[in-house]
């Protein structure tokens, strides 16, 4: 590996293993994030997405393998610092802080973020306005969290994340539960971010969404990376075809094909 | 809290008493409220600052001592460290368990209290008081206690520090996510709850001429703040005093009408209100929508 291209890599997933108990939700999972591209991670329902999410983030501590941030190896970090090395989240549960405003909400983020040790409140609250313009929140940024309709709440908790001034930005299942304009909303806002510089990695299992945004994708199934590389090779792909729709569904469509 | 300034006014030891105890809750009140009320972390265990803070000056008198300065500062560096060392441990706890080991810190405490001999034991220690000439000044100084734990609790809650204990209290996860050391924050919170409580005690031992364990760790010194701050609004900075005004006027009243059912009215009232103003009466001022927002919030808090 050249030294110009362990520079481009942001993060790197190396056999990483995750065991419940009996379960390994994550089994050998390995693959490399470019800076400033977006990677699109999809599988179906309990494939290992969030398992996979956590452990970026630091939550949970891998069983096998490990997680590189630059130099860094996450799991040598404590969970509340892992936002200062540059890496944000959100979660698939949305969790905003109930009976706070959600200009609030965010300027906990500026304030605590990678950037927050120097600033002070007022600096966080400025840097929050403009934030809250960004993704749409300017009208309701002094009302409860717990008032926010689900597109909002979802807004909130991209708005927090960006508040802690990422270069790394985890997105669980932001799209989830919205409708086709609020979607294509959506997409728009994260190419926008993408175009900030901040390089993401967007779980989903929406395929038309990602696909729409990400020119590379990792498909996790029980816990296996079971392929990798751009939508249309993947959504082609038999293995990912049986993971998503059953074996009975794989075949008869390999035999169309051969027809 | 301005008004109170003239309570001496009245020249009657009875009403001097009662409000310097109302000022003495509230401020222990003020001191749960900054672990309890901001951080969500509900201590039974308070009482043991209050404790604390009466046992240093009865100590420093024995010394030869007796001076409020030297015995408030006393209590606020000591209590500020043992909730440092207690803390460090306990706080790791999520939820629950961390009131049942607050519980066991004021219960082994007491023990402690009754079972050491240069604390008394048992039998307590004399602490020596201001002539009656000066006797207001332990009136004054319980107000300023208070003052400043009211003052105090206002600025954190607008400063970067509370929000910190807030998103703790709402989600401990998502804060943690957000860049904030969930237990360096919440020992901070109980440390500075700590001295709150630890100063209304060493103000109180010397006006109270006499501390025992039975005085120092009473179970009223710990159910009443916890109370206080419920009615009056957890996590708000009026609360706690406006709480410990309301629940000791009430309790004096009671005690005065029915002195045997007293406990049994007092309970009830504890009840109701946190069957109908779970958020305390300060959530009541900033309502907006009366009524019908006051019924959809309580059948919120239902299952």
């Amino acid at each position: 590996m050249s030294v110009a291209e362990a520079r481009d890599v942001c993060l790197r997933v190396e056999n990483v293993g995750m065991r419940f108990g009996g379960l390994w939700a994550l089994d050998d999972v390995s693959f490399k994030v470019e800076r400033g591209t977006i990677l699109g991670l999809i599988g179906p329902n309990g494939s290992g997405k969030t398992t996979m999410m956590n452990v970026i983030s630091g939550v949970y501590k891998p069983t096998a393998g490990s997680v590189l941030f630059g130099e860094k190896r996450i799991a040598d970090v404590p969970t509340h610092d892992v936002c200062h090395l540059g890496i944000a989240r959100t979660f698939q549960v949305v969790k905003p802080f109930a009976s706070l405003t959600v200009r609030e909400n965010v300027a906990v983020g500026a304030m605590y973020g990678r950037l927050g040790a120097k600033r002070s409140g007022k600096d966080a609250f400025s840097r929050t306005d403009e934030l809250l313009d960004f993704v749409g929140l300017g009208r309701v940024t002094d009302r409860p969290a717990s008032d926010l309709t689900i597109p909002d709440r979802k807004r909130l908790e991209v708005a927090k994340a960006l508040a802690l001034d990422p270069e790394l930005l985890l997105l669980d299942e932001v799209m989830a539960g919205l409708n086709h304009t609020e979607v294509d909303e959506a997409l728009h806002l994260l190419r926008e971010v993408n175009q900030r510089g901040v390089t993401l990695i967007v779980v989903e299992h929406l395929m038309k969404a990602i696909m729409s945004i990400s020119k590379h994708v990792i498909v996790l199934a029980e816990g296996k990376k079971i392929a990798e590389g751009s939508p249309l090779e993947v959504t082609s792909s038999p293995v990912v075809i049986e993971a998503y729709l059953g074996s009975r569904f794989a075949k008869r469509q390999q035999e169309e094909r051969e027809r | 809290m301005g008004l109170l300034l003239f309570v001496p006014g009245f020249h009657n030891d009875y009403i001097n008493l009662t409000f310097r105890n109302i000022l003495m809750y509230a401020a222990m009140s003020y001191g749960w409220n900054m672990i309890g009320g901001y951080t969500g972390y509900v201590s039974f265990g308070n009482v043991a600052f209050f404790g604390i803070g009466a046992y240093c000056s009865a100590v420093l008198s024995r010394a030869g001592v007796n001076n409020l300065f030297a015995d408030v500062g006393l209590a606020l560096v000591v209590c500020a460290l043992f909730a440092i060392v207690v803390g460090l441990p306990i706080l790791r706890l999520r939820g629950h368990y961390f009131g049942i080991a607050t519980l066991g810190v004021a219960l082994g405490l007491t023990d402690l209290a009754n079972n050491l001999d240069f604390l008394g034991g048992s039998g307590g220690l004399n602490l020596k008081q201001a002539d009656q000439a000066h006797f207001y000044l332990y009136y004054y100084a319980m107000w300023v206690v208070t003052l400043v734990c009211m003052v105090a609790t206002f600025f954190i809650a607008r400063s970067k520090l509370g929000y910190a204990f807030v998103a703790i209290r709402e989600n401990e996860e998502a804060a943690q996510v957000l860049g904030i050391a969930p237990t360096r924050y919440k020992v901070t919170a109980w440390a500075i709850g700590a001295m709150m409580g630890g100063a209304a005690g060493a103000v109180f031992a010397p006006a109270n001429g006499f501390v025992d364990p039975g005085t120092a760790f009473a179970l009223d010194n710990n159910v009443f703040p916890i109370a206080m701050a419920i009615l009056g609004g957890m996590g708000t900075a009026s609360g706690p005093f406006i709480g410990a005004l309301l629940l000791s006027g009430v309790n004096e009243i009671l005690q005065q009408k029915f002195l045997w059912l007293h406990s049994l009215f007092f309970g009830a009232i504890i009840v109701l209100i946190v069957l109908f103003l779970p958020r305390g009466l300060m959530y009541l001022v900033g309502l907006r929508g009366g009524l019908r927002r006051w019924f959809s919030d309580l059948r919120a808090f239902r299952v």
